[in-house]
């Protein structure tokens, strides 16, 4: 590509948010501000899981231990400080730092195994903090925390807190390009190839593995605590459920692992679908129908959208 | 006690991972799915639940067949035959667990028979019957798969073409009806072992997600593939279970279970019993 249409195609998305950033001081439907608050929360979550698990090749089946970890930060700092709304706000930097630090204790020593042990050690990780966080008193255990809301109306509020979701969205996305275009990029995809060859080319494995869990963790955990604020109310069971954690891996294998664009592309469509589908027919079959979605995925284009309709079109390979 | 339970709950899934590199993460549901079986044959029929498993578990190995030549075969040429089945299998539990919460609602259950509060004393130690059916069911279990693995013609081809898949073609061993046998006979397996369970445990629909880490617990102690270990695996953790039950309070055994499992897989992912076919 030229340097022209690079600059169209910057230009576009700028264009696109700050369409998105107007959107909800037009008055439209709360609903609405609320559907692409989801949005964006999910392609925040998605488009930095893609750093560790899509990149690099290791699949985290627990980053949702991180999104939690955020919420609660945010609610104790909140509770504990006395936040006013911009501090509770600001407060998701913090709530970021908290998740990324936890990242690195966990990463060091299981950032070592691989395929799917990782996934599993994960997994446990997810469950063990879910519980943790359960049986301990001060963190409110199974009654959850309350947070104060803002004194404005719910139409301000939601806005609000959907500008501050977007800023961390582009910041992930952001962070996302510059990755798919640095050595550092470029190391995670070695790793991913082959991490026996990748060591012997003086790629440092370990330190590259524990920056992309540790930068991966960082936007799930101000996700989270701007989530918190957003729901004003958390619990165990919401935001450590296991779904989000899966959902975030189905979101950017669907549209494609290792791409700045897949993870972009399969938060909105897999979350469209899910309102779509949740809206219209029982839960039960919503979830049936999204099983059914997987399978096909994986069965029909294993390399995520992205890489099956270039494929097709013959754009030749990524 | 418990400990065999877990043991023949996980035989098939370490069967169907050292074999086939495919992790079913569907293992635990279709278990689940067997025990719901065996708790509606009890209340409409009043069929005993033990011999509601010459029912499930033929039906599980036909389901699971069918499975593994639609769905499965497809997935065994990718690069990453493990991650791409976890993804897959996966896709499967979630639609057996809502078809479960579609036909059975949300609801604990429990298995109660006529013998479930009966009691048999032994010298010092009692035994409930429910537990004690549970038990004998998977000592048996794993006893016929361990059995199958070693003397039958079929069981000594899994075997070969675990070892040395090429091989093991080579020498006229039909890789894909192996593999097809093998998938069912996991998922038949994770029938009867759902079905002993549930003489153990109340049970709903997503139950499936704690089974699934016990699952995962047993064979990565007992050595993924080794029959003998995910047994011993089973009794270790069934002990630790159960002494650990004596000393925390019931919401911190899970905890213990995770961290556990943590722990093993960070310092000894090969297992504690290292696999030897």
């Amino acid at each position: 590509m030229s340097f022209q249409s690079y600059r169209w195609a910057f230009i576009g998305w700028l264009a696109l948010i700050v369409m998105l950033a107007v959107f909800p001081w037009l008055m439209p439907p709360v609903y609405f501000v609320s559907l692409l608050f989801t949005v964006c929360m999910y392609v925040t979550l998605a488009t930095s899981w893609n750093l560790i698990g899509g990149y690099a090749g290791y699949l985290s089946f627990g980053h949702v231990a991180f999104f939690g970890i955020g919420a609660y930060t945010t609610a104790l700092l909140m509770k504990g400080l006395n936040l006013s709304p911009a501090g509770t706000l600001l407060s998701s930097v913090p709530a970021g730092m908290v998740a990324m630090l936890i990242a690195v204790i966990v990463g060091y020593p299981c950032l070592r195994l691989r395929g799917p042990y990782f996934a599993v050690v994960t997994l446990c990780f997810a469950f063990v903090v879910d519980l943790g966080v359960k049986n301990l008193d001060f963190l409110g255990g199974p009654e959850g925390l309350w947070l104060k809301s803002m004194d404005l109306p719910i139409e301000a509020i939601r806005g609000i807190l959907f500008e501050a979701m977007l800023t961390i969205m582009v910041l992930s996305i952001a962070l996302a390009y510059w990755t798919s275009r640095s050595k550092f990029g470029a190391g995670l995809r070695a790793i991913k190839e082959d991490e026996e060859v990748a060591q012997t080319m003086a790629i440092n494995a370990p330190r590259l593995k524990i920056q992309a869990f540790a930068l991966s963790a960082f936007f799930p955990g101000m996700a989270g605590s701007i989530y918190a604020y957003y729901l004003t109310y958390i619990h165990t069971d919401i935001v450590f459920d296991m779904m989000i954690s899966i959902l975030i891996v189905l979101m950017a294998l669907f549209g494609g692992g290792g791409t700045v664009l897949g993870p972009i592309i399969g938060a909105v469509s897999l979350t469209l679908i899910n309102e779509g589908l949740s809206t219209f027919v029982k839960a039960e079959l919503a979830r049936m129908i999204y099983g059914c979605l997987f399978i096909g995925v994986i069965i029909f284009m294993p390399d995520g959208i992205i890489k099956y309709f270039k494929k097709e079109k013959g754009l030749g390979s990524v | 006690m418990m400990g065999a339970v877990y043991a023949l709950l996980g035989v098939g899934f370490s069967l169907s991972w050292g074999v086939m590199k495919v992790i079913n993460i569907s293992h635990a549901a279709f278990a689940l799915f067997a025990a719901f079986l065996a708790y509606t044959l009890l209340q409409a029929w009043g069929l005993d639940p033990i011999l509601s498993i010459s029912v499930s578990v033929p039906l599980l190995f036909v389901a699971a067949c069918f499975i593994y030549r639609i769905l499965i075969i497809r997935i065994t040429k990718a690069k990453e035959v493990i991650v791409s089945s976890m993804i897959l299998t996966f896709g499967i539990a979630i639609i057996l667990e809502n078809l479960m919460l579609l036909i059975w609602s949300p609801d604990p259950r429990v298995l109660t028979t006529s013998y479930t509060s009966k009691v048999i004393i032994m010298g010092p130690f009692y035994f409930q019957y429910p537990r004690l059916a549970g038990f004998l069911m998977a000592v048996i279990g794993v006893g016929v798969i361990q059995f199958f693995l070693k003397k039958t013609y079929i069981g000594k081809a899994v075997r070969a073409a675990w070892q040395q898949p090429d091989a093991a073609q080579l020498y006229g061993v039909n890789l894909k009806r192996i593999s097809m046998i093998t998938f069912g006979l996991a998922v038949a397996s994770a029938g009867a072992g759902g079905v002993s369970m549930a003489f153990l445990y109340s049970f709903e629909p997503h139950t499936h997600n704690l089974w699934l880490i016990y699952l995962f617990l047993v064979v990565i102690v007992g050595g993924v593939g080794n029959v003998l270990g995910a047994a011993l695996a089973g009794l270790i953790i069934g002990i630790i279970t159960g002494l650990s039950l004596a000393f925390l309070p019931y919401q911190w055994v899970n905890l213990l279970t995770f961290g556990l499992l943590m722990i093993i897989l960070i310092f000894r992912p090969q297992g504690l019993f290292p696999s030897e076919v």
